[in-house]
């Protein structure tokens, strides 16, 4: 069975737009985030349940708002009160979930395939957000997340990490064209290396 | 444009905002009698103040929670932006 991932079709590997003269390496670089496990955690307003006691690979489920951690392999986004979205790369990471949550307590949703990812990395990745979202960026740092628009498109945008900077928007799988447009549009008066 | 502060959020642009009607119609109790004229204003009258008002909005495209926002509608100043729960 072969899998299609959202962007197969719009995402062209190679270089693209205003990299004459510019160090390939340095250029901003862009990649389908493929294979990816999602789960939405919503926990019941009824629920008693201690999310203290709720970690996956150590880490724990942010309680405030706009905070996402994890590592390359697992993110966790704050995505609202009491809801978190849970992005893996480990296949089975839905039995260890379930292990943990109580169906008393939490709706776990699968949206594994509902989603089209986009890693947008360098140092221009700032600006790459700033063209197309209203969202305040200037005390954005590495493990902020939030929702909001990118181009009228609802996305969930995530800081990973600061050096290089990199951040991961996820939009509807069904926005997935206009999305990859957008992003990539704005990305080329920067050239950029889509990987 | 305005910026309006989500009370799980903090500040945000409009566009991530859906405004969702009148915070201060309430609706009919259940399981009473309710007159036709009654229905009609739940349904249909508002009275559309010059000034404070106090409004419903949704944050769609964030965290999609509903609350409550006192608003001018003369001027666009947002007074107070509060939890469903909480009154200004
Ligand atoms: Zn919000």
């Amino acid at each position: 069975m072969s899998k299609i991932s959202p962007l197969s079709n719009s995402h062209e590997l190679g270089i693209h737009g205003n990299c004459k003269n510019k160090d390939q390496a340095k250029l901003l670089a862009i990649r389908e985030i493929t294979n990816i496990k999602i789960y939405q955690l919503s926990k019941f307003k009824k629920s008693n349940f201690d999310i203290n006691n709720f970690s996956l690979d150590s880490y724990k489920l942010p309680t405030e708002s706009g905070l996402s951690t994890g590592n390359e392999n697992l993110r966790i986004q704050w995505q609202a009160p009491n809801v978190w979205m849970i992005l893996s790369h480990n296949n089975n990471i839905i039995q260890e979930i379930e292990r943990q949550c109580e169906d008393d307590d939490f709706a776990i949703t699968d949206l594994s395939h509902s989603r089209a990812i986009l890693e947008v990395k360098g140092k221009d990745a700032l600006n790459i957000i700033k063209k197309g979202s209203p969202l305040n960026l200037n005390n954005f740092r590495k493990n902020n997340c939030a929702n909001s628009v990118y181009h009228g498109i609802t996305v969930s945008i995530d800081m990973v990490n600061d050096d290089p900077i990199t951040f991961n928007i996820m939009a509807l799988r069904s926005f997935a064209g206009s999305f990859h447009h957008a992003i990539t549009d704005a990305s080329l008066e920067f050239g950029f290396n889509a990987i | 444009m305005l910026e309006i502060k989500c009370p799980y959020c903090g500040n945000r642009s409009q566009n991530e905002f859906a405004y969702g009607g009148d915070a201060t119609v309430k609706r009919p109790e259940l399981n009473t009698e309710v007159s036709d004229q009654d229905w009609d204003n739940f349904v249909y009258y508002r009275k559309n103040p010059r000034g404070n008002h106090l409004e419903l909005w949704h944050h769609i495209s964030g965290c999609r929670q509903w609350f409550k926002v006192l608003r001018n509608t003369a001027t666009h100043d947002i007074i107070q932006t509060m939890e469903m729960k909480e009154n200004p």
